[in-house]
């Protein structure tokens, strides 16, 4: 650094140090941009993970294996031969899946009639495999009466709570199954309640039956198939390269086995994520315009009112650009200290108060739910690199921002009015 | 005097004035914000109540009172021996704010092409009463509504590709009677309905009401529900006790619900959406206060000299927090009129045009109600005036401590420039 570049630099400081109150009064609007900043962007990070990963472990996991016209007829001549479910167990094994999934479940779904004495109707049976079902789904906590299926049960069903009520069964009841199969004849399957759930998802608790996937099968007459394997990842992030991977093992199985990600899967939850996350950008801008004008102001008003002093700076021979490179270091040293101050700030609120979660329940103590997911009361707020470049990158952006224009105006200022001006 | 004191705020205003505007953009841009973001949030809620009560249920419902919550098939309104549907639809739908009411009758069945089966309700309506009260049959994309008389039925869209069924082909329904026996009956496929709500679109029909009783055994007397319709959705708890006081208690035991009571979730979320305003607005002018308290501590300290001359004359202290609040006051009605200025005609076009969004995201559904891609807005009333007032008292509360300091100015000291 040059002599006259340390000097610039020193008088930056001193120009800081000395006026403590005007630095702490443009500083503490940037802290406080910051702090709310880091909050809101974790809570939201958080809100959605929770929000995906809930979404995905009642459907059809972060990315699933199905026949690829399933998704459009659900019926069982489009499903996953016992060839292709090996197929899929086989591209597993690879190194990228291995590191990234949860667990694996498959699913043999077909839209049928459940009918007592009392009523008869529609319900998303779902033939599962328990073992694999208890680390995947989360319905198994939702249980409201009885037990969940369990791994030696054959003529056993779990039943939505709302389903369970409208047809009169109980635990230990009998009831009836009814759905076409794969030879296209109208079947029936007479089973037992083995317990019922509340999901809070209105149309599981009153059309949603689970019944052991071996049981599903011989009901149906399709031995060892599936409709779907369901893969539960780590995180939502995962997905594209679980699914480039899968795509490429299951290169031979193409037309038989197709791979989908959540966003397919359930396009609900894609819209209603990609809405949220337009609405959070546009909360964030504006979050972020507001701040910006509360520190351009701050830094702007304390240039316009040291004309004097720069006038002074002036004759003692700064040129002009050099009084306009004094406040521009200024400015970005205020704005990054107390930025990253800032940053530090929401970040040890965040960790200290709510790292455990924030609980919304006081204002909506009801189960809410959009896009045929349940959203949880108490929100876990969620770090990412990504947030910690984009407050950076905040920072550096309202930095020469509240730097730029100021120091402009300050290489303006005329040396012999600034210095007749009397006060 | 009065009058004197806003003229000597919006005199300092005028001395300096790039850093007044940047102030007043800071706090209007702050209004817009709010008001506009209110706004959105309220075409949310009207979206998700319109489209999750419009589509089907209606925001009234009548109907017998063990039917809830298991909606039994028996459960017919006015038990085993019916009612006079026509009397009691001309009952519901005489309140005044009741637009229309049309009778139902529910069935759960198979619905089967021989090929493909698939599950689902059938849903027994008079189609010309039916279309003004719930907007289910104004989706139809192919095809028609069943004709009423004649076996006919309407299937949602995914459940004709289940079924790979299209208008003209024929398709057996199979559902439980209310004398326990297995109904069944052939029906043509008269149209296809596409509501974008996969739960109707797969598991809904829509068949003549007549031709659904005989199906289940069901005499004509014998239906399930009453649905009706109250155009402005918040009328409709005022409704349905207008509703109760006509039918009155001589006639059958009736139940009388509006959406507020069997979508409760839906009044949860406005709620909801209601307390996240106010965090709205404390969250924005929690920010425009620094802007708006530097501005008044710049302004004051540029008067200090003013301040200190009144000080020396005999003015006491009050004199001058007045006169720097005034400022402020001054400085909040402009921005005000500023910020209504801008904020009003963006809401005007909003309205009128709200922006199609399905480039960003599909429709999807929230508390049962469908919400399509589309960023609507509704009149925040009370949020204009509510925000307006939020603005005064931040100018106000930025504008004390300025104000408290200028009225400790020494008077001596200032005047000798120390």
């Amino acid at each position: 650094m040059s002599a006259r570049g340390r000097i610039r630099l020193r008088l930056a400081l001193r120009n800081l140090r000395r006026h403590k109150r005007r630095s702490l009064l443009s500083g503490s609007a940037m802290v406080l941009a910051m702090a709310l900043l880091v909050f809101s962007r974790t809570i939201a990070e958080g809100g959605h993970e929770e929000w995906i990963d809930s979404g995905v472990r009642m459907g059809d996991g972060h990315v699933s294996v199905q026949a690829p016209e399933f998704r459009t007829r659900r019926t069982l001549d489009y499903r996953l031969s016992p060839e292709a479910r090996a197929a899929v167990r086989d591209a597993l094994g690879s190194e990228i899946l291995t590191e990234r999934l949860v667990a694996t479940a498959p699913r043999l779904m077909i839209q049928g009639l459940a009918s007592s004495s009392a009523a008869a109707l529609p319900a998303l049976i779902v033939g599962i495999d328990p073992e694999a079902e208890r680390v995947f789904s989360a319905l198994d906590e939702k249980l409201e009466e009885g037990r969940w299926l369990e791994p030696d049960d054959r003529l056993r069903a779990y039943v939505g709570a709302r389903l369970a009520s409208r047809l009169k069964l109980k635990e230990g009841s009998r009831f009836v199954l009814t759905a076409q199969d794969a030879a296209g004849d109208i079947t029936g399957q007479m089973v037992r309640v083995a317990g019922t759930f509340r999901s809070g998802i209105p149309e599981m608790d009153e059309g949603y039956i689970q019944i052991p996937i071996t049981t599903a099968q011989e009901w149906l007459g399709v031995p060892g198939a599936a409709t779907s394997e369901a893969l539960l990842l780590r995180n939502s992030r995962d997905v594209g390269p679980v699914r480039r991977d899968l795509e490429a093992s299951l290169a031979d199985w193409e037309g038989d086995a197709s791979v989908l990600e959540w966003r397919e899967s359930m396009p609900e939850l894609d819209a209603a994520v990609r809405m949220d996350d337009w609405a959070d950008y546009v909360f964030h801008i504006m979050l972020f315009v507001i701040a910006a004008t509360a520190i351009v102001n701050t830094i702007l008003m304390s240039v316009m009112y040291r004309t004097r002093e720069f006038g002074v700076l002036r004759a003692l021979g700064l040129e002009r650009g050099e009084v306009g490179r004094v406040v521009f270091i200024e400015g970005m040293i205020l704005t990054a200290i107390s930025g990253l101050f800032g940053m530090a700030l929401g970040a040890a609120i965040v960790w200290g108060f709510f790292r455990n979660g924030l609980d919304f329940s006081a204002i909506w103590d009801m189960e809410m739910e959009a896009a045929g997911v349940v959203i949880d009361p108490v929100i876990v707020p969620r770090f990412h690199w990504n947030q910690i470049l984009q407050s950076l990158a905040f920072i550096l952006v309202i930095g020469s921002l509240a730097s730029v224009y100021p120091a402009w105006r300050a290489t303006r200022i005329d040396v012999a009015e600034a210095m007749k001006f009397e006060e | 005097m009065k009058g004197a004191w806003w003229r000597i705020g919006w005199r300092n205003l005028g001395r300096n004035r790039r850093r007044t505007l940047i102030t007043v953009i800071g706090l209007a841009l702050g209004y817009s914000a709010v008001v506009v973001m209110t706004g959105l949030s309220r075409g949310l809620v009207a979206e998700m109540i319109d489209n999750g009560t419009g589509m089907l249920t209606g925001q009234l419902q009548v109907f017998a009172e063990d039917y809830l919550p298991d909606r039994g098939i028996y459960d017919t309104l006015g038990g085993r021996e019916g009612i006079d549907v026509e009397a009691l639809v001309a009952e519901v739908a005489g309140d005044p704010r009741v637009a229309a009411a049309s009778p139902r009758v529910y069935a759960g069945g198979l619905v089967s092409t021989g090929a493909a089966t698939a599950a689902g309700v059938v849903l027994g309506v008079d189609p010309e009463r039916e279309i003004r009260v719930s907007r289910l049959l104004t989706y139809i994309d192919e095809g028609r509504a069943p004709t009423p008389g004649q076996y006919e039925i309407l299937i949602g869209r995914e459940m004709a590709n289940q079924l790979d069924a299209s208008p003209g082909d024929e398709v057996i329904v199979v559902a439980p009677g209310a004398d326990g026996s297995l109904g069944n009956d052939l029906f043509i496929v008269s149209g296809i309905f596409s509501t974008s709500v996969t739960e109707l679109d797969l598991g809904y029909a829509v068949a003549p009401i007549e031709v659904v009783q005989e199906l289940v055994a069901l005499p004509p007397e014998r239906i399930h529900e009453i649905a009706a319709r109250v155009d402005d959705p918040w009328a409709a708890d005022a409704a349905a006790a207008g509703v109760r006081a006509l039918i009155g208690t001589d006639g059958p035991t009736a139940d009388v619900r509006p959406w507020t009571e069997f979508r409760p979730e839906m009044v949860e979320y406005a709620n909801l959406a209601t307390s996240m305003e106010w965090m709205l607005i404390v969250f924005v002018f929690g920010m425009a206060i620094w802007g708006v308290a530097n501005t008044m501590l710049m302004s004051s300290f540029e008067r200090r000299r003013e301040f200190a001359v009144l000080l020396a004359l005999g003015g006491g202290p009050a004199l001058i927090v007045r006169s720097v609040l005034a400022e402020a006051l001054v400085l909040g009605a402009v921005a005000l009129l500023f910020g209504v200025a801008v904020t009003v005609p963006v809401l005007a076009w909003w309205h009128a045009a709200p922006p199609d969004m399905s480039w960003v995201y599909g429709g999807f559904t929230m508390a049962g109600g469908l919400m399509r891609p589309i960023l609507r807005v509704e009149w925040p009333t009370s949020m204009i005036f509510i925000t307006g007032g939020a603005m005064f008292g931040t100018a106000l509360l930025a504008a004390l401590y300025p104000a408290w300091r200028s009225s400790r100015v020494p008077p001596a000291d200032t005047l000798a420039g120390r």
